[in-house]
């Protein structure tokens, strides 16, 4: 259902204050989202004064910076740092995006750090990701065939292989799916954007024989019509792909077949 | 564990030309139907006699009626524009972010013109 305002136990209170000890001129001030688990306390936002001249260009540089010079109890997901992982996803400058892709110059002003939006919080920046995953599993990402194939692969020619270009490079990371508003309002039942890609990445694979299958399982008022082509998804995903228009390619699928 | 939070959402997320239609094609949505409905009453309402047309003169002639009137021709051109654009987007096209956002930006104006030229055209004719 619709709620605009946070439930009682997320308001956010005003954090602390770290204060620049370095003396350094180029200062830049980030706000970051703060959740502790075990205080019981409301999240708050911290906020850090980092010296800028020290520091490489992303976002992911300046939360390591903060990490490792200003206050190690800060936690969040990252892994490769290169853009190919997904595990720093999260919300910098109102925008969902990946943190070791984002350069901090591109944001004005002080840099704004949530964790990604409508989720339940496990730690700062952590969100829980589960619910998705389980849909991510119910549209069973794999292939489905009956051809017994001993030695050799299954085939398909480079037309066919080019269809799946823009699906493929989805990295699962959540940007999209946690931009969405129709994802936060029915995330439970709508399965959302990066599922939905996913869903369309083997409904038009050549090799994958379940096609017909798969679309009676996708064609649901609230797995798939809740997407009202708001387009937060496109505009957040840190790849470029569309899972917009996989979503509408699967609409007009069902709609013409 | 039940009590971990909810992370911020519409509070912090910025808003895009898409986003911004989006909502706006649901609201007018609503408000066209409202306003259809006041149509069909005040409609009906003339048929009980010379009355209630006088009534109905001077709230069009009022400053809440032509306030009510620019939002109606306005109401409407969005939704009818909004429209066409999802109707190509159900075609297929029109999904890239920088055609989406030019239409996003086709129909925020259109609208406006389309309401300025139809209230302009009304000034005309009374």
């Amino acid at each position: 259902m619709v709620q605009i305002n946070l439930p009682q136990n997320s308001k956010i209170k005003k954090g602390y204050y770290f204060k620049d000890k370095t003396g350094s001129k180029n200062l830049r001030k980030v706000n970051i989202y703060r959740w502790d688990p075990s205080t019981g306390e409301n999240p708050r936002i911290d906020t850090y004064e980092v010296d800028m001249d020290n520091c490489p260009s992303k976002v992911l540089d300046l939360l390591n910076k903060i990490k490792n010079e200003i206050d190690p109890s800060i936690a969040y997901r990252r892994s490769c740092a290169h853009g190919v992982c997904g595990s720093c996803a999260m919300n910098m400058d109102g925008k969902n995006g990946l943190a070791c892709t984002k350069p901090h110059s591109e944001i004005k002003g002080d840099i704004n750090i949530y964790p990604l939006p409508h989720l339940k919080v496990l730690k700062d920046l952590i969100g829980d990701l589960s619910t998705l995953y389980k849909q991510y599993e119910s549209v069973q990402p794999w292939l489905k065939t009956t051809k017994k194939s001993d030695n050799n692969e299954h085939y398909q020619t480079k037309e066919d292989r080019s269809k799946l270009d823009g699906l493929y490079e989805c990295i699962m990371c959540a940007c999209c799916s946690t931009s969405c508003p129709s994802y936060w309002w029915n995330g439970d039942k709508y399965l959302g954007p990066a599922v939905l890609l996913q869903a369309y990445r083997w409904i038009i694979d050549s090799r994958d024989e379940d096609r017909k299958e798969r679309l009676k399982k996708v064609a649901d008022e609230l797995k798939l019509y809740r997407c009202h082509t708001i387009m937060n998804c496109t505009n957040a995903c840190p790849k470029g792909l569309n899972p917009a228009k996989a979503i509408a390619e699967i609409k007009k699928m069902l709609a013409t077949s | 564990m039940s009590e971990n939070p909810l992370s911020p959402h519409i509070q912090i997320y910025n808003w895009h030309i898409s986003s911004l239609v989006s909502i706006s094609h649901r609201i007018t949505g609503v408000v066209n139907i409202l306003i259809l409905s006041l149509v069909c009453i005040w409609i009906w309402s003339l048929l009980l006699g010379n009355e209630n047309y006088k009534i109905m003169f001077i709230f069009f002639n009022s400053f809440f009626g032509k306030f009510f009137i620019i939002s109606f021709i306005w109401s409407y051109s969005f939704q009818i524009l909004s429209e066409i654009r999802h109707w190509f987007w159900d075609l297929g096209y029109g999904f890239e972010l920088k055609t989406s956002k030019i239409t996003g930006v086709l129909v925020i104006l259109g609208s406006i013109l389309i309401t300025i030229i139809l209230f302009s055209i009304r000034g005309i004719l009374l």
